[in-house]
């Protein structure tokens, strides 16, 4: 059972007070949507949960490991993966590569037939196969974030954060990224996504937690944050004026 | 020395209370949640300094980590090794011999502002470019040589000036060919790691501009005339001491420090050559533009400056500024094609010390290095293996430097892609 | 067609391996001497490509590592030996029946050099002790061992630094080396240099033929074994999930760390078996050499190294090991002067100058080297065509 719990999570840095006292749970296969205006801190919690940064205080508990204080390649042998804002493929490295360094990095396949097997079979779902031996740098950047999201496949943690998977994707790859994420819910995993694409974000999220200024304002159904006085004040509120 | 314990026993509990206080206040300045930026520094400096206390009091009061405790630190931990070195080895020059000490003092001011100065050329490609130029000590001793085939050989008896001029356009020209044939690909993304890439090329271009000269010129030294000799001075009239006494190739304060002319020409036209440098930079508009790129390249851009031309220009004044220096210097020195290895180190050291990219942090960096090696060339009793050791106790600098604080004295983080890495 | 680089290099070895037994010319010692040197430089260029070109650290103290070495196994031959008898004079030790003696510093003259306690003692003895070297094998290990512990300690000091920075330091740490050498002349020489025993001192006898000490055929096998277990080394390290780490670690550490790749440990590995491998190499071309200087550290040689890789090709290591091999027998060949038009040409020196113009036209139009796109040709070969059909295959079905 997936249990991820997060506990007044605090950062400063300097005088700037990032992150207010961040608390939540998740428990089980859940699709979560994490909205948020620029600088509500969501990169800063996504760079803490992937133990890039050290919280100033609070804890990060996943499936009763602490994991606040471990280095990043620890935090994904523990069981979180995440990708990136900006793309960050192995850009001289052929896609089946991208694909082998997790799975080996955590040592639990080794070098073989059932590697390959598995990287095909990531990448026929991702609809990338017949790029295989090319080197990510000739992929198309909505391809570069389907490989992103085939290598957490391939790393297969139990809690995945996705940090803007839509931003810059051409419109016939967002089915697969739509299908790739309603895949990973459904082998059981929990699934924090980050975007700035609201429809997306409300056509997927079972559960929205929402930023501002550091501090968690809502946490609830889709349907109850979209109408909490206090979200629409912070975000949404904003939005509509500019509409 | 007479007693090397009591030296060697308080450089060794510097070091210890140094390596601790660095690893410590690190620790303590990330639990407290403080900007940790400076505290291995600090904490390095304060334990040299004043041991357990100096941590201890760090430790206990955390405050804010200011260039003033730094450098308070830093000349205590500086006054500590002179003493325990005065104490170890009374009978040394550099302590019993006042007038001894004022001349190493002002020498190494005088190669100092020298070294600073040609730093301040490497420091300026790296602000604009990113790159480390391994081809600095070349443009450096291409300047001498040319300077000496224009006075000596080509044009035999011209005004050295003409020479001085000559080198520093060649070197310009020079420096923005090369970067418009080599480095151009660089800022277009068709490299994958420019910085590297950069490096390559001037290390290319340092290996092929030696050989090119040693094939030309050959191994004989060379040595270009003085530029021009003092004026007969005698000030006060009548005293004694005489103030200020020269004769045509030295110059004599208080009749104790003596120093020759062409390394004070050198050192006066660098300073003039400098504030000239500066009123570029901030009061032209290609000077504004240059600065304004080495702070965000980006948003540069859309100022509409183009920052392509300005690395062209950064890399062009910096070979030039090399060269200069080496012009300068090829009236002091004797002149082979390897001349520049050993001016080129020491700006290495010299612009990591003062902070790479940072323009005072090179010269004050410069002064820095050119009075520790008066230091170590004259008190260090072994005269022969102080020799061998000076390349290396730039180098123990620099790797230090590098290790407890990347962004050296005077150092910031560059704003901008690649160059703010390290 | 992928298989077409992997019979060439069979056929390259092959070559090099029966070339000393065909070889019948009468330079043969100059030719071998050559190509010993050949192969020093491709150990180096070869293990600095798998530094540099697979896991991204552009280090340039590549050298001082080789120093290590080189350095490491003339101090152990020079004052370490083992004799029947005590001296008496000398600091020793008993040692399984026999005494491990260790020689007093050599001081800088050269009178002190022939006069250490062993040489006084060995003239009181007249000959009636026996007096045993340390085994050359020993000394060649022990600089493997601590080029490469050299290496671990540099690999943990700059995990932090990147690009500009890391070739600094490795840079000052070179100086470093070279400054120690040259300034601790009572022990080391300093610019003297030190002698070395050579490598097979007693000659060695293989398959009945007695080769002597100054025969080139030892020392030649002995460098391309060296040379050929350290490419096969690569090349399983290139092959398993070291490889793909290091060359992950290259394009982007963060995400590396972010999909488990334990980034600190791979950097550490990287360090110590490349610099192992170059103060190995340094260690034996040392005994075949038969004298060690810090000049070996000037940043000439380091020059060479990174020139020969790139112009090879920086990311490909056999591709690194043959533009070494091939650049240094062209450096030879080129050697000779001549005259045009009553002018002389010194081409000792021009052949640099060009050498340095290769390097800078390699870097500018050909980044990947002038060999390693020839392999990469066949070996990626249909790689294209393969994607392209598989999308049409995708398309139809």
């Amino acid at each position: 059972m997936i249990h991820l719990k997060v506990t007044n999570l605090q950062k400063r840095f300097g005088g700037n007070h990032v992150l207010k006292g961040i608390t939540y749970e998740i428990n089980g296969p859940e699709l979560i949507g994490v909205l948020g205006p620029n600088g509500a801190g969501k990169t800063t919690m996504t760079n803490i949960l992937d133990g890039a940064i050290k919280p100033t205080s609070g804890t990060v508990y996943l499936n009763d490991q602490r994991i606040d204080q471990l280095h990043p390649f620890e935090v994904a042998r523990a069981g979180l993966g995440r990708t990136f804002q900006v793309t960050r493929s192995f850009r001289r490295m052929t896609v089946l590569e991208n694909l082998f360094v997790p799975a080996l990095a955590l040592g639990h396949m080794a070098q073989g037939p059932a590697l390959h097997a598995k990287a095909e079979e990531v990448l026929a779902f991702l609809t990338i196969d017949h790029l295989r031996n090319e080197y990510a740098q000739a992929l198309s950047g909505g391809q570069q974030k389907l490989l992103e999201l085939g290598r957490l496949m391939m790393l297969d943690p139990d809690v995945i954060i996705l940090d803007e998977p839509f931003a810059g994707v051409h419109p016939t790859l967002m089915e697969v990224i739509y299908a790739t994420i309603r895949r990973m819910k459904h082998e059981g995993k929990a699934i924090v996504l980050i975007s700035h694409q609201m429809d997306a974000i409300f056509s997927l999220s079972e559960r929205l937690l929402v930023l501002n200024f550091g501090e968690l304002i809502a946490d609830g159904k889709p349907d109850a944050v979209k109408n909490d006085p206090a979200v629409i004040e912070a975000y949404l509120g904003t939005e509509e004026d500019a509409a | 020395m007479e007693s090397p314990t009591i030296f060697w026993g308080v450089i060794g509990w510097m070091v210890v209370w140094g390596v601790l206080g660095s690893i410590l206040l690190r620790q303590r300045y990330l639990a407290r949640d403080l900007d940790t930026s400076n505290a291995n520094f600090v904490g390095a400096m304060s334990g040299a300094a004043l041991g357990p206390v100096g941590v201890g009091l760090l430790w206990a009061t955390t405050p804010k980590l200011s260039g003033r405790i730094i450098v308070g630190f830093g000349i205590l931990a500086v006054v500590l090794i002179a003493a325990a070195f005065s104490f170890a080895d009374p009978d040394n020059v550099c302590v019993s011999n006042g007038s001894f000490v004022a001349s190493q003092i002002s020498n190494g001011l005088i190669i100092g502002i020298i070294y600073g100065f040609m730093a301040l050329g490497l420091t300026l490609i790296f602000s604009i470019l990113g790159v480390v130029s391994f081809a600095h000590g070349e443009f450096y001793m291409i300047g001498g040589m040319l300077v000496y085939y224009i006075t000596a050989v080509w044009l035999p008896g011209v005004n050295p000036l003409v020479g001085v001029m000559g080198a520093c356009l060649v070197a310009f020209i020079l420096g923005a060919a090369f970067e418009r044939a080599m480095l151009t690909p660089m800022y277009k993304g068709k490299v994958d790691r420019p910085v590297e890439y950069g490096i390559l090329a001037t290390f290319g271009l340092a290996f092929t501009l030696q050989y090119f000269v040693q094939a030309i010129h050959g191994a004989t030294p060379v040595k270009a005339q003085r530029f021009i000799d003092f004026p007969r001075i005698r000030w006060p009239e009548g005293a004694d001491p005489l103030w200020i006494r020269t004769s045509r190739g030295n110059l004599t304060l208080f009749d104790t420090i003596s120093i020759s002319n062409p390394r004070f020409i050198a050192a006066i036209t660098c300073i003039l050559v400098l504030l000239a440098l500066l009123y570029l930079l901030h009061r032209t508009w290609t000077g504004k533009a240059l600065r304004a790129v080495s702070q965000d390249r980006d948003a540069a851009a859309i100022a509409g400056i183009d920052p392509n031309r300005m690395n062209m220009l950064a890399f062009a004044l910096g070979g030039m500024i090399a060269a200069l220096a080496g012009a300068l210097l090829v009236q002091a020195f004797s002149w082979l094609p390897q001349v520049g290895a050993i001016p080129a180190m020491r700006s290495f050291v010299i612009v990591v010390l003062g902070g790479l990219g940072s323009l005072p942090g090179a010269f004050v960096g410069g002064i820095l290095v050119g009075l520790v090696e008066a230091a170590g060339t004259g008190c260090v009793p072994d005269a022969q293996k102080a020799a061998s050791y000076i390349p290396a106790y730039g180098m123990i600098v620099l790797t230090l430097t590098l290790l407890l604080r990347p962004t050296g004295l005077f150092g910031r983080r560059f704003a901008s892609g690649t160059h703010g890495q390290f | 067609m992928r298989q077409i680089p992997n019979i060439a290099g069979v056929l390259l070895l092959a070559f090099f391996a029966a070339f000393p037994l065909v070889y019948q010319g009468t330079n043969y010692d100059y030719v071998m001497h050559v190509l010993i040197t050949a192969f020093f430089y491709a150990i180096l260029a070869s293990s600095w490509s798998m530094l540099a070109g697979y896991a991204g650290q552009f280090s340039f103290g590549h050298m001082a590592f080789m120093g290590i070495g080189a350095y490491t196994t003339a101090l152990f031959c020079h004052y370490f030996y083992i004799t029947s008898e005590p001296t008496g004079i000398c600091r020793e030790f008993a040692f399984f029946g026999n005494w491990f003696v260790i020689v007093n510093p050599i001081g800088v003259t050269s009178t002190t050099l022939s006069q250490d306690c062993l040489r006084q003692a060995m003239a009181a003895w007249d000959g009636s002790v026996t007096v045993t070297r340390m085994p050359v094998l020993i000394g060649i290990i022990l600089g493997t061992l601590m080029g490469g512990l050299a290496g671990v300690l540099v690999g943990l000091l700059v995990l932090r630094l990147r690009a500009a920075y890391l070739a600094l330091f490795t840079l000052g740490f070179s100086e470093i080396i070279k400054a120690v050498i040259s300034a601790e002349i009572d022990i080391t020489r300093g610019q003297a240099g030190m002698e070395l025993p050579a490598l097979f001192e007693d000659g060695v006898t293989v398959f009945g033929r007695t080769f002597e000490a100054t025969d080139k055929i030892p020392p030649y096998y002995a460098m391309f074994g060296l040379l050929i277990l350290c490419l096969a080394v690569l090349t399983w390290l290139a092959r398993s999930k070291f490889g793909l780490f290091v060359r992950a670690l290259r394009e982007d550490q963060d995400a590396a760390a972010a999909l488990g790749v334990n980034t600190t440990r791979y950097k550490v590995y990287v360090f110590t078996i490349t610099t192992a491998m170059a103060a190995a190499a340094g260690a034996v071309q040392a005994h075949y050499v038969g004298i060690v200087t810090p000049n070996m550290l000037f940043l000439l040689q380091m020059s060479l190294v990174v020139a020969m890789a790139v112009i090879g090709g920086i990311e490909n290591f056999v591709a690194a090991a043959l533009g070494a091999i091939f650049l240094q027998i062209m450096l030879e060949v080129l050697r000779t002067s001549f005259t045009i038009g009553g002018i002389e040409v010194d081409m000792s020196t021009w052949r640099l100058v060009f050498f340095g113009l290769l390097l800078m036209i390699t870097l500018r139009f050909f980044r990947n080297g002038l060999i390693a796109p020839i392999i990469n040709v066949f070996r990626r070969s249909g790689v294209a065509k393969e994607t392209v059909a598989k999308r049409q295959a995708g398309r139809t079905a």
